[in-house]
């Protein structure tokens, strides 16, 4: 039945503009970071690993969760406009597996993004006129970055279910990234959802902050218990409350 | 006679309102089950609790033969059809996606979807974005959708909204020959003339209660005739009447007697000429559905 699910969510997303949103985002902290790379070349001498750092300092605090929170908000503006609430909710199909689809359909898009993040990394630096390629470690913490998105995205799908907004759910990922970076100066990272993409992209970071056993571990069960937390309750909602097209 | 629907003292209330308040819905399985009511009488909020889509504040629904339960929701929305409130669709995808989506979700084949817009006749809009249809070509796309996968129960929720009169003359048609098809149709509308055309059996709600429910016959029953008197002096031929024992009601200068014999009629007749009144005409008028639905709720139905 999940599988249905996807594949129906994936059918709506067919002629959609969310992928403009996927491809247009990135490119600006690419640009931004590149650019703030080549003006303090006297300070960053450590090549793609500096990059990295300029790159993922805007794209992880700024950018990262709100694109998330646009294909969270598109996909629910889908169901909130048309009236489409009442065929969501009296499809022959179970409210979680229903749920769990537009997530698994939202993770789709965010690995897309990171792969493309990745690309745009790779033509920054040799713009930027690095040589070689990047080391696997920086892959890694691609990944990583990936796996913090499952919370974030389960946060965003829950807030964008709520509040019909488009744009709401947004600002408050913008907001809740730039709090993000003060928890985890403050060493609050695993506590905020919004911090873990920063963690996991090791974003502004020369050494890597996950290094250790414990930290890796605190980051991976922050990651689960803020994913299960928010799922949990939109289900709940979901399954409780009466329904408004 | 085996019921496709049964509400027990089904009740919503919001914010300490009854909006739906103690309804014992019967609908007869194979009937097209006419739900009438105006606009905000409770129509789609109880069509929403049949869903499982509003919960109810209290009561029982069985349908199709089950408790409606989280348990037994899915077995039942399997075998139900609806169009709520309005239809539902993705605008930025064509008519055939749209219906692709729910074939999907249905677990219906897709060559189910030529067959339904061959039904209301929407097969050579399929490849168009359903935001460029008209809103009757939505209205249609959305009773299509209800129709894919054969269901026993069809929920229509005002389904003749935005359709011009050929359209809904169709989609009458269309409604009014399910049953022969197995599926018992539960139509709800604000248009009295509109029910009376479909349905075989009628409920009535009104501030959320049932004021009346039986077969579409028993109440053509109730529109029984009324007999209008012209005289040459109506006050006097009324006060006449009146008192030597005859019903008569006096209404905006002139007056009538309900459901009377010809003996009676012919006796009021006879006392007016006796008494010189000369009488113009004795005309007979059929009561409406519309005056039946007045004299239920107390209040004008629109036609």
């Amino acid at each position: 039945m999940l599988l249905r699910c996807i594949q129906a969510e994936n059918m709506k997303f067919k002629h959609s503009v969310i992928y403009l949103a996927f491809i247009a985002i990135p490119i600006i902290p690419a640009i931004m970071g590149t650019f703030n790379y080549l003006q303090n070349l006297e300070l960053l001498k450590s090549g793609w690993y500096s990059l990295w750092t300029q790159i993922t300092l805007f794209y992880a605090s700024f950018f990262y969760a709100p694109l998330i929170g646009i294909y969270c908000s598109y996909t629910w503006r889908l169901e909130h406009t048309h009236n489409n609430w009442n065929h969501f909710m009296s499809m022959p199909v179970s409210i979680f597996d229903s749920y769990l689809a537009k997530l698994v359909c939202i993770m789709k898009v965010t690995v897309f993004t990171q792969i493309w993040v990745s690309i745009l990394f790779f033509i920054s630096g040799k713009l930027a006129g690095l040589p070689g390629i990047f080391s696997p470690e920086i892959i890694f913490w691609l990944i990583r970055g990936t796996l913090a998105a499952i919370a974030i995205a389960s946060l965003q799908l829950l807030l964008s279910m709520l509040i019909r907004n488009f744009a709401i759910p947004i600002g408050i990922a913008l907001f809740g990234s730039i709090a993000g970076m003060l928890m985890n100066n403050a060493d609050l990272g695993n506590f905020w959802p919004y911090s873990l993409m920063l963690l996991g992209m090791n974003s502004n970071q020369n050494e890597d902050v996950l290094a250790s056993f414990s930290a890796t571990a605190s980051f991976f069960v922050s990651v689960g218990v803020f994913f299960v937390l928010f799922l949990g309750i939109a289900i709940w909602q979901l399954r409780t409350r009466d329904v408004r097209a | 006679m085996n019921h496709m629907i049964t509400t027990n003292a089904l009740t919503k209330e919001y914010d300490h309102k009854k909006v739906v308040n103690a309804l014992d819905l019967r609908v007869p399985e194979g009937s097209v089950y006419g739900f009438l009511g105006p606009n905000g009488a409770g129509k789609s909020t109880t069509l929403k609790m049949l869903l499982g889509l509003v919960k109810p504040t209290g009561g029982q629904i069985h349908i199709l033969g089950k408790t409606l339960s989280p348990a037994n929701r899915l077995d039942i929305l399997q075998q139900t059809g609806s169009l709520i409130e309005a239809p539902a669709y993705y605008g930025h995808l064509s008519g055939k996606e749209n219906l692709q989506i729910i074939c999907k979700l249905k677990n219906v084949p897709e060559k189910e979807i030529l067959r339904v817009m061959h039904l209301v006749r929407m097969e050579k809009q399929m490849e168009k974005k359903v935001k460029n249809y008209s809103l009757g070509m939505k209205q249609r796309l959305a009773i299509a959708a209800a129709l894919l996968g054969n269901p026993r129960l069809l929920l229509l929720d005002e389904p003749t909204n935005g359709l011009d009169p050929a359209g809904i003359q169709e989609i009458r048609e269309l409604i009014c020959g399910l049953p022969e098809h197995g599926i018992t149709v539960l139509v709800s509308s604000h248009l009295l003339s509109e029910i009376d055309q479909m349905a075989t059996d009628v409920g009535i709600i009104d501030k959320g209660q049932l004021i009346f429910q039986d077969s579409l016959m028993i109440l053509h029953e109730h529109s029984r005739s009324r007999i209008l008197f012209r005289t040459s002096d109506n006050a006097a031929a009324f006060r006449l009447l009146n008192s030597s024992g005859m019903a008569v009601k006096w209404d905006n200068d002139s007056f009538y007697m309900d459901n009377v014999s010809d003996d009676k009629i012919m006796e009021a007749v006879r006392r007016c000429v006796e008494n010189q009144i000369g009488v113009f005409r004795v005309t007979e008028q059929q009561k409406s559905l519309e005056d039946i639905f007045l004299s239920l709720t107390g209040k004008q139905v629109s036609l």
